[in-house]
């Protein structure tokens, strides 16, 4: 299998006035097509900082990171941008919907800023992934009319609605209550299945662990390691 | 292509949604941007509409279009008056030439002559006709003629005389009552005057010495009567003929125009009303005015209560013109009028004068319909001539004599002081009054008066003396010009000499060659005034004149519409500053609320002029939505004014401001394009600083979890 994501020995450090502090010191990682990778570390262990380097939200103080088989340390803003656009889907520990718009605009959102479907086609895809996530006769509603749950599977629709190669979640459970936060990371092992795209995500929820068919260990800004779940059943 | 379009839609659905969803704030910044729009709307549109009135006032009056005068002038030109007195102008000395010049533009209609200034005009005196009465039948008497209709016409004039100088001594006596010691010492003279005049051993001796004591009277006592009559008036010297064809809203209302090429004054309407005319009978006027388009009562308003007292008190003007005959006319037809037995004329007027809001209209019919055609209304009638005294350029005192043929109104605008003030005098008898002299005139006339030896040359002859009455240069003696006041007012009875100097026809040639103060032009396509000006501009160094439009020909009158624009601009500039430091300010606060969605727009992909464009099209829709709305606001606000019959004129200023009566504004186009403009404008400045927030919100935004 080839690797959607190389991070090559990449170091992030913040500054804080004169302070310096580094929160990812000299990270390797290879992440292939269609695995779905869950990263795990205590508070502030360098998760977040990872998962917006990989989500090319940001990037890293030295080293490099490679998506989609571009360097993203070579790439203008304007270009980070589109690669997001194309390549990745976000989901957001807060949902991060646009309050204003409806179920199905929110979910319609990456496709307007592609541009590349008709209305039909458009409208085609957001229902069938509305569908998918279990919310098809929720497509009028507003944010705020969902239950929080409702609203991450939302946000799962909205990810995946531009078919990106890579879909990042930066503990994606941690507003929910742990059953609904596993019928989540169902709803994404199941999409994971059926179209092989790639998931990572962070959390810190040993339940939600179990779910992923891998970890990376990481603390104070260090990996420690790479471990295969054991399938539960 | 799918994306701009759904593009656009979307970013509308966010705008829309938003504005919705924040509804206070919306309603905030949308009522700001409402009544400044509306404001805008509204006050530009009364502004541009005053400024056509305006420029209608004083284009139609006596601006015309443009306007030139001598560029050696020490004041600007000020066609309605400067600083508390006219402007100091040079004289335009050879108007044929600078008329010859400026005719040769090809945009120029017509090019007027004028010369505005005050004097004083020695109303009719009443004394005095009463002494020409009288003088003529003892002319008779002293002749030998002895018929029963003579005697009793004489007695009656005497007796009249003899009233009338009693009620001077009576108004002397109770003005004495109020004078300091110095006035009354200085008046001492004229005091011991008129105590002889009332005297009964004075009349006892009149027959004794009829044209002695005649001439007594004329002498010392009718110049006493005469100061209260005497008014200013203010004139424009011009070649009326040229002046009533460029000057559309003048018309002759009472009388003739003066005849072609003649001497002659035309009277201002409203200047006749205001000063001519009986005080009694003004003052009539104005309570109907006041109580017919005011809708003010006499009973509720203090002004009008002290005119209906001021009119009971001051009843000598009435009495004075009723000589015995007439006297015992008006107490019959007052007694029938007002339904009384009383005898004595002065208690009747003042019965006739003490109105109250139940009696006004009838009294008021009584006044004009009985009492008023055995009066002289007005103090200047038709016909009359009239003796105008102001000081010429080289400061005396002149005077000239000139006869009326008529009142002259400028139409829409007949109760505006600032345009009905306005006679009209011929350009020869303006000239005359003026009193300048070219180098070469004044050496002829040195000339001439030296073969005339010492022979005095008369003021009303002086031009017939001295070109044999045609040769056509406009002169005045620097001799006669030095006339003072007593020698005019001595010279009443000699008006009859100037009779054929009233008579002359002057040519057109006659009257361009000569003296003006400045000139109106009028163009044939107004629209190209700005070319136009240009282009004498160029011409008019050479002739030493400076050219000026309209507006700035007006003086202060012009500047005030620029006052009012300045005091509407400042006032929008106002509104409008504190909508954009209120509508910036709120759109940071929902910008800086909204950091973690655009930060997540950005996550997902949006690119930075996407979430700018965001931020824009939202200002740009409230203010356009309420700018618009505010617009039609206004335009509904000038239509109700115009459906509720304009702002009305509520004194002679506005009057002339408006044009007319009232004031109906119309919808500028152009207020509205300003307007929407500058609502544009603003709500670009204020979304501008908002816009540039969410540019800089980084992507990473999107992850910060919020609580
Ligand atoms: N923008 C920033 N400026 C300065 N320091 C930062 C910034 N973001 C993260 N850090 C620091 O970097 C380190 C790693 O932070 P990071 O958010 O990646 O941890 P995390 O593993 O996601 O923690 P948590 O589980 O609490 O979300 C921490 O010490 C944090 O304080
Ligand atoms: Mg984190």
């Amino acid at each position: 299998m080839s690797a959607i994501v190389s991070v090559t020995n990449v170091s992030k450090i913040y500054k804080l006035g004169k302070t310096e502090v580094p929160a990812l010191r000299g990270v390797s990682l290879e992440i292939d097509q269609g695995e779905f990778l869950s990263v795990a570390g205590p508070s502030g262990s360098g998760k977040t900082t990872l998962l917006n380097l990989v989500g090319c939200v940001d990037t890293p103080t030295s080293g490099s990171v490679v998506v989609d088989g571009k360097d993203t340390t070579a790439l203008s803003e304007r270009a980070l941008t589109s690669l997001r656009l194309d390549s990745i889907g976000f989901i957001f520990q807060s949902f991060n919907l646009v309050a204003v718009l409806s179920v199905f605009q929110n979910v319609e959102f990456p496709l307007l800023l592609q541009g590349r479907l008709g209305k039909k086609e458009r409208a085609d895809r957001v229902n069938g992934l509305l569908e998918a996530v279990g919310l098809g006769d929720h497509a009028r509603h507003r944010p705020s009319e969902l239950s929080g749950g409702q609203r991450q599977r939302v946000a799962v629709a909205r990810a995946l609605v531009g078919r990106p190669k890579l879909v990042l979640a930066d503990e994606p459970t941690a507003n929910l209550d742990s059953q609904t936060g596993a019928n989540i990371i169902d709803l994404m092992r199941d999409m994971n299945r059926k179209d092989g795209t790639t998931f990572l995500f962070s959390t810190h929820d040993q339940k939600v662990l179990s779910h992923a068919n891998a970890v990376i260990r990481i603390a104070d800004g260090q990996l420690l390691g790479r471990e295969t779940v054991a399938r539960a059943g | 292509m799918a994306s701009p379009v759904g593009k656009i839609r979307i970013l509308l659905g966010i705008a829309g949604r938003n504005l919705f969803a924040s509804r206070a704030r919306t309603a905030i910044i949308g009522a700001i941007l409402l009544l400044g729009t509306a404001l805008v709307v509204a006050g530009s549109s009364l502004v541009e509409s005053v400024d056509r009135g305006m420029r209608s006032s004083i284009q139609g009056s006596l601006g015309g279009h443009l306007q030139v005068y001598s560029a050696a002038s020490k004041d600007e030109l000020a066609l309605y008056g400067g600083m508390g007195r006219e402007p100091l102008l040079e004289p335009i000395v050879d108007f044929a030439r600078v008329k010859e010049a400026l005719s040769r533009v090809p945009n120029v209609k017509r090019v007027v002559p004028m010369g505005i200034d005050q004097a004083l005009v020695a109303g009719g005196n009443q004394l005095d006709i009463g002494l020409e009465k009288l003088r003529a039948d003892v002319r008779f008497l002293e002749g030998g003629d002895r018929s029963a209709e003579l005697l009793r016409r004489y007695e009656a004039h005497k007796s009249h005389l003899r009233r009338m100088i009693s009620l001077l001594w009576d108004e002397l006596q109770a003005s004495r009552a109020l004078a300091d010691d110095q006035l009354i010492r200085d008046r001492k003279q004229a005091n011991e005057d008129l105590a002889r005049a009332s005297s009964p051993a004075f009349w006892d001796g009149f027959e004794k010495d009829r044209l002695g004591s005649l001439e007594f009277l004329e002498n010392r006592v009718a110049p006493q009567a005469m100061e209260g009559t005497t008014t200013f008036v203010r004139y424009v010297g011009t070649d009326i003929d040229a002046f009533m064809e460029a000057f559309d809203r003048a018309y002759v209302v009472e009388g003739e125009r003066v005849p072609k090429g003649q001497r002659g004054i035309l009277l201002g309407k409203w200047y006749a009303e205001e000063y001519l005319k009986l005080k009694s009978a003004r003052r009539l006027d104005k309570l109907k005015d006041a109580r017919d388009y005011q809708r003010r009562t006499i009973a509720a308003d203090a002004e009008l209560q002290r005119w209906v007292k001021e009119n009971q008190s001051q009843l000598n003007e009435i009495q004075m013109q009723l000589d015995p005959l007439q006297a015992e006319e008006a107490v019959a037809r007052l007694q029938k009028g007002l339904g009384s037995s009383e005898k004595e004329l002065g208690k009747l007027l003042s019965e006739l004068l003490r109105t109250s809001d139940a009696d006004f209209d009838h009294k008021y019919r009584l006044y004009y319909e009985q009492l008023a055609p055995l009066l002289q209304l007005y103090s200047i009638r038709v016909g009359d001539t009239i003796t105008i005294k102001a000081a010429s350029r080289s400061g005396f005192i002149n005077s000239v004599n000139v006869k009326v043929y008529g009142f002259v109104h400028f139409r829409g605008l007949e109760k505006s002081r600032l345009a009905g003030v306005m006679s009209l005098l011929d350009l020869m008898t303006w000239r005359d009054l003026y009193g300048y002299l070219s180098r070469e005139q004044s050496e002829e006339m040195t000339a001439l008066r030296a073969a005339a030896g010492t022979r005095q040359v008369s003021r009303e002859n002086a031009e017939a003396e001295l070109f044999g009455g045609g040769g056509g240069v406009e002169a005045v003696s620097q001799k006669a010009a030095r006339i003072d006041e007593a020698a005019v007012l001595a010279d009443i009875g000699g008006r009859k000499k100037s009779d054929d100097l009233f008579d002359r026809v002057y040519t057109q040639e006659e009257r361009d060659r000569g003296v003006a103060l400045n000139a109106a032009i009028l163009l044939r396509d107004p629209s190209r005034l700005r070319q136009t000006q240009a282009e004498l501009e160029k011409a008019a160094p050479g002739l030493g004149l400076k050219v000026v439009d309209w507006q700035k020909a007006s003086g202060l009158v012009g500047q005030s519409v620029s006052l009012f624009r300045m005091v509407l601009y400042t006032a929008v500039l106002i509104i409008f500053a504190v909508a954009l430091v209120i509508i910036n300010n709120a759109m940071v606060m929902a910008t800086l609320q909204r950091v973690r969605e655009i930060g997540t727009m950005r996550a997902i992909g949006a690119q930075r002029r996407f979430v700018t464009a965001m931020l824009l099209v939202e200002t740009a829709a409230v203010s356009l939505l309420f700018g618009a709305g505010g617009a039609g606001l206004g335009a509904f606000a000038v239509w109700l004014i115009r459906a509720l019959g304009g702002i009305p004129a509520g004194n002679d200023q506005l009057y002339f401001f408006f044009s007319g009566p009232a004031l109906l504004p119309t919808l500028g186009t152009t207020s509205v394009a300003i307007s929407m403009a500058l609502v544009l404008v603003v709500s670009l400045i204020s979304g501008f600083y908002p816009a540039l927030i969410a540019m800089k919100v980084s992507p990473v935004e999107a992850m910060a979890s919020d609580d």
